[in-house]
């Protein structure tokens, strides 16, 4: 990249002889330096050779990587020691001229500016306003397909769930959870059934299951019947950015978050008890039916996940 | 199949002829306290003798259920006396004379009740050098060298049953059986939570730890899983023991011998070690670099 | 002249005294008029002071970025839809994968190179965003931002962001469990933003969270978009450098008027591309013994799995540990919510970490009311309040990337994970308050201590016959005596011994 302003800067037209001290190379012996570089090249030919066998053969990664690391790490040292040590060792100057122009320069280049375009503009108010106005409205309406193309509108997307009202309980490989499944202290992750392998299934209907020993249990008001038989379940989607909450503290009876350690308390509506998580993780109200297979009673009562604007 | 069906005849024969006497005596002395089954699941094939194998020996016990996936079998009821004789050595202060967790007086604070467990329950936390405990006191036992060998634990759980049978009995994964790449994509859903996705373990809230998985064998992998160790949620009707099997292969091959093909692995820290060599060895020896380059003054 | 015609001789008095460069420099002089302002540029003079170095890792690391990122775009697949894996991986044998994360495996395992090319590109990355980090350090406490540098810091600080940007996005694009994860947070983050986040989230994303729009979106900005800006911005900070010239520390001979150093060709160089060199060898280094980001053992990303104890590279980690130790408020009111429990760490913080880094050449103009052009570089120590507020910052920041391995750290020290983030809270707060005391006190303390930073010389140390010691200062270092040496323009052309040594004179090689 070379300077486009060269002419401003008068070039030195000096010789030095050949013994001047500024043109010695800095080693004290420059002789056993050069020895030195030369075997780093060698060095370094040789591992650059040996990359290009290497590659030839198929070798492991590292020893491809070996190869050429040690390569180029001693053509490069050696090309920096001939720099160094045995290039001119200067020190050299140059000087340097101040980039600011003449005020008379200044005057010139604002003058063109202002006197030429302000007439245009000052005679032609109408033009140059109709022209702006219609520019700027191009600029906001462009905005407008390019952003909506990008994606569809969330509308309520955010506030609900695929559970409903009798959506049986299934695990990861889609059976339905009898009320005998689970010994007391077992953890699962269960969705609505037939949302189990689709991504809005993973991402949003995921859900925690737990079954907790009753004595260990204090259902809160309102919910004295979402938890039948010790069976508890509670979004998996973590309030505070969202990770999936499957860390399960059976003593503690925790639920904590494996991004930010929000903790949860399982025997109390999952009220965050430390961390960053501000609201408790939704419970899904449970029943058992008549052939004993667990089932939702409705969605979530709030919207599952990270806070946003419209979470109600 | 049928050699497998062979050699646990085999087997039955073998414990009816040596200890059917004895087990007919301790277990009929149990069935008072026996517990109910919250502690189990009903779903086949789930680690409780709900299975297609079960085994019974002639007084009518189970002694083994599971399939082509994980051998549940009891230890041998002929080692009960020895076991009694090494838990009133080892256990009893804390869990009292009667396995029921009331320790001798004296002795204050409340200790696991270990009746109707399982043998499985007590053989993980022996042979994996947990119990006895270096520190009863501590907030949790922690993986050390084993104080008593597997025989020993075996005995102890065959002790601890007869008070109340208890399951899962001690599982035995037939890892040729197993699909290591089901086991990964269970173990991310329901193990790396806690473990992490390389097993290595890491501290969890007010003092607890999930404990790394690099040296665990296959048998405690398996123990663990379906028993819920101390804070480790059980997995029962969510996991089948096809499925329990294929964690245990991921497990003891994947996480336990990983291939780091790239170099080393970093201790599998993940972006945190990768952080710290990125800044130490790589801009930290370039910038050496770049000092031997440039000047000093 | 003879007639003498196609001898070895007079084709070479034909061609004058440079030879074929000469006239092949000379054809190209008739066409564009380059001889001025090369030789110019041969003669430009680079300062020779290692910290100077530590913005030419940050290019070079970038140089090895664009040339292994080319390499891994011929074998990558941006795509979201699922097939089943059957690859050399065993254990993802059968699984369910998208093709980002499938491609990235067959890359790393079936593709000649392809792993290291990977790992090269991964630490590069690391290195390329930590070099700018401590190149921007450097400018700062030095005062290289001063009028007239201003503008180059500001494309400076852009850099930094979009190199941290480019590398958030790197990192997502295999799919893979602990990127997937990431990038949930990332949606979360933009849901938090008032009034219009879940409709930026939607045309982010191209839906709701997870989608199939992100990676293939990901990989257009992460190969094309903002590379393309960074190298242009890069551009615009070399010629700006080229054009207001290099600063100097401030030493012998050294004035505002001048620069003290090495000429472009062939010193300097010589010495850059061997350092190109270098960093290339180290990162291959790095590239071929420690292994970096195994996302074969992460396994795919599924939105209901996760890995404890995950973290992004490190260049993210104060937005972690931010997010981490800010405590749980919540905006709740009328329908409405502000998750302020993510908005401010997440988004404000950041912001005005960078918006300070931005504001500052202009608010030191306002606040030492100094207006002149600076050239000469400043000790650290003698601008204590700069240095100290400059060191608070730092702290601040790199407590905050501390608190994102809170779960490694309670392990290591086996205390409880609660009560380490309590700690970081309070060390997140009051730590720079401690740093700044500190730093200016040590600046203060520095500015006394003449000398300080340069080498020395012992003193020999000798007994005369009486028994008397005598210490006399050893000469100076062979090195440091050419140092002494006055600085000079760079010679247009050198005098030579003749090549006969017998002749008394010399040879002028002139134009």
């Amino acid at each position: 990249m070379s300077d486009p302003h060269e002419h401003r800067t008068p070039v030195a037209l000096k010789g030095l002889s050949a013994d001047d001290p500024h043109l010695q190379p800095a080693a004290p012996n420059p002789q056993l330096v050069e020895k030195v570089i030369a075997i780093c090249f060698v060095l370094g030919a040789l591992c650059v050779a040996g990359f290009g066998a290497c590659y030839w053969i198929n070798a492991q990664a590292w020893k491809l990587g070996a190869t050429m690391g040690f390569g180029l790490f001693f053509l490069g040292v050696g090309l920096v020691a001939w720099g160094k040590y045995l290039m001119p060792q200067g020190p050299f100057v140059e000087e340097r001229h101040t980039l600011a122009n003449s005020v008379a320069d200044r005057d010139a280049f604002a003058a063109a500016i202002v006197e030429r375009g302000g007439g245009v503009v000052q005679r032609r108010k109408l033009l140059g306003g109709l022209l702006g106005g219609g520019l700027g409205i191009f600029g906001v309406v462009a905005m407008f397909p390019l952003l909506r193309s990008l994606g569809p509108l969330p509308k309520t997307t955010l506030q609900h769930t695929d559970w409903a009202k009798g959506s049986y309980v299934v695990d990861q490989s889609g059976r339905r959870v009898q009320v005998g499944d689970f010994a007391i202290g077992s953890i699962a992750t269960v969705f609505p059934e037939g949302t189990q392998d689709s991504d809005r299934g993973q991402a949003v209907d995921q859900t925690v299951l737990i079954r907790v020993s009753n004595e260990a249990f204090t259902t809160m008001k309102g919910r004295e019947s979402w938890a039948p038989k010790g069976y508890v379940a509670y979004s998996k989607v973590c309030t505070h950015l969202g990770c999936p909450v499957g860390l399960y503290e059976q003593e503690l009876q925790l639920l904590v978050c494996p991004c930010h350690q929000s903790m949860f308390n399982v025997r109390n509506g999952a009220i965050p008890q430390f961390g960053p998580a501000p609201r408790p993780l939704p419970q899904l109200p449970l029943y058992i039916d008549s052939s004993g297979f667990l089932r939702s009673q409705s969605d979530f009562h709030e919207a599952v996940g990270p806070g946003f604007w419209e979470h109600q | 199949m049928t050699s497998t069906v062979l050699k646990r005849c085999f087997a039955l024969s073998l414990l009816s002829l040596f200890c059917a006497g004895p087990a007919i005596a301790l277990v009929g002395s149990a069935q008072a306290s026996t517990k109910t089954t919250p502690y189990q699941t009903t779903r086949a094939n789930s680690g409780t003798p709900n299975s297609t194998h079960v085994t019974k020996n002639s007084s009518g016990v189970i002694i083994s259920y599971g399939n082509s996936s994980i051998t549940y079998r009891a230890p041998s009821a002929a080692l009960a006396t020895l076991g009694q004789a090494l838990y009133q050595e080892n256990c009893a202060s804390c869990h009292g004379t009667e396995a029921n967790g009331v320790p001798a007086s004296g002795v204050s604070g409340a200790f696991p009740d270990l009746v109707g467990l399982g043998p499985a329950t007590i053989t993980f936390w022996i042979n994996s050098g947990r119990m006895p405990a270096a520190n009863p006191r501590s907030v949790e036992a922690v993986r050390r060298i084993p104080r008593l060998d597997n025989g020993q634990a075996l005995a102890i759980a065959a002790w601890i049953d007869t008070l109340a049978p208890g399951y899962p009995l001690v599982p035995y994964p037939h890892l040729k059986n197993a699909n290591v790449s089901d086991g990964a994509a269970l173990f991310a859903l329901n193990c790396a939570s806690c473990h992490t996705i390389e097993g290595d373990g890491d501290a969890l809230a007010y003092g607890t730890s999930s404990p790394s998985l690099r040296h665990v064998p296959a048998i405690q992998v398996a123990e663990a899983i379906r028993t819920g160790p101390g804070n480790m949620p059980r997995f029962t009707g969510n996991l089948s023991d096809a499925q329990v099997n294929d964690v245990v292969k991921f497990v003891t091959t994947a996480i336990q011998h990983p291939q780091n093909i790239g170099g080393f692995g970093l201790g599998g820290l993940g972006p945190v070690a990768e952080g710290f060599v990125g800044l130490a060895l790589g801009v930290g020896v370039l910038a050496l670099v770049g000092f031997w380059v440039g000047e000093r003054d | 002249m003879t007639d003498v015609i196609n001898t070895q001789r007079s084709k070479r008095e034909a061609l004058g005294p440079y030879g074929r460069v000469g006239k092949t420099l000379g054809e190209l002089d008739d066409r564009l008029g380059v001889a001025k302002g090369g030789r110019t540029f041969m003669d430009k003079i680079f300062p020779d002071h290692w910290s100077f170095m530590l913005g030419e890792i940050a290019l070079y690391s970038f140089v090895i970025l664009l040339v292994t990122g080319v390499f891994l775009t011929l074998y990558f697949t941006p795509s979201q839809s699922y097939i089943t894996y059957h690859g050399s991986y065993l254990p993802l044998d059968g699984q369910k994968v998208s093709q980002a994360f499938a491609s990235t495996v067959n890359l790393s395992f079936a593709v000649r190179g392809g792993l290291l090319m990977r790992q090269m590109h991964h630490w590069a990355c690391d290195i390329f965003v930590g070099a700018i980090v401590v190149h921007m350090a450097r400018v700062f406490f030095t005062g290289a931002f001063r009028k007239p540098r201003e503008l180059n810091w500001t494309i400076g600080t852009t850099l930094l962001i979009l190199a941290i940007l480019n590398g958030f996005l790197g990192y997502s694009l295999p799919d893979d469990l602990v990127s997937g994860t990431g990038i949930r947070i990332a949606y979360s983050i933009i849901l938090s933003i008032p009034v219009v986040g879940s409709y930026l989230g939607f045309l982010v994303f191209g839906g709701n969270f997870p989608g199939t729009a992100i990676i293939p979106r990901f990989f257009i900005l992460h190969c094309l978009i903002v590379p393309a800006i960074i190298v242009g911005l890069v551009g615009a900070h070399l010629f700006l450098l080229v054009r207001q010239k290099h600063t100097q520390f401030p030493g012998e001979g050294r004035t505002e008027k001048n620069v003290v150093g090495s000429p472009m060709f062939p010193v300097f160089m010589a010495k850059t591309t061997g350092f190109l060199f270098v960093v290339g060898g180290i990162t291959a280094l790095l590239g071929a013994f420690a292994q970096v980001n195994p996302i074969w053992q992460f396994g795919p990303y599924e939105a209901s799995r996760i890995s404890y104890a995950v973290q992004p590279d490190w260049y993210m980690g104060f937005l972690d540990g931010a997010l981490r130790i800010w405590p749980s408020w919540s905006f709740h009111n009328w329908g409405h919510t502000i998750p302020f429990e993510v908005l401010i760490p997440a988004v404000i913080l950041p912001g005005l970490i960078f918006n300070l880094a931005f504001v500052w050449p202009m608010l030191e103009r306002k606040f030492t009311n100094d207006h002149e052009i600076h050239h000469l570089l400043d000790r650290p120590s003698n601008r204590p309040k700069r240095t100290a507020a400059g060191v608070a910052v730092l702290t601040f920041v790199i407590m905050l990337f501390v608190a994102s391995s809170t779960d490694v750290l309670a392990k290591f020290f086996d205390v409880s994970l609660n009560t380490m983030l309590v700690a970081m809270r309070v060390l997140v707060i009051i730590s720079p308050f401690i740093a700044y005391p500190i730093t200016y006190k040590i600046c203060r303390e520095l500015q006394g201590f003449v000398g300080g930073g340069k080498r020395k010389t012992p003193n020999v140390v000798t007994r005369t016959a009486e028994g008397q010691y005598v210490a006399t200062p050893s000469p100076v270092y062979v090195d440091d005596v050419h140092r002494g040496l006055p600085a000079t323009p760079v010679p247009t052309f050198i005098t030579e011994e003749p090549e006969d040594a017998g002749e008394n004179g010399v040879r002028v090689v002139d134009r």
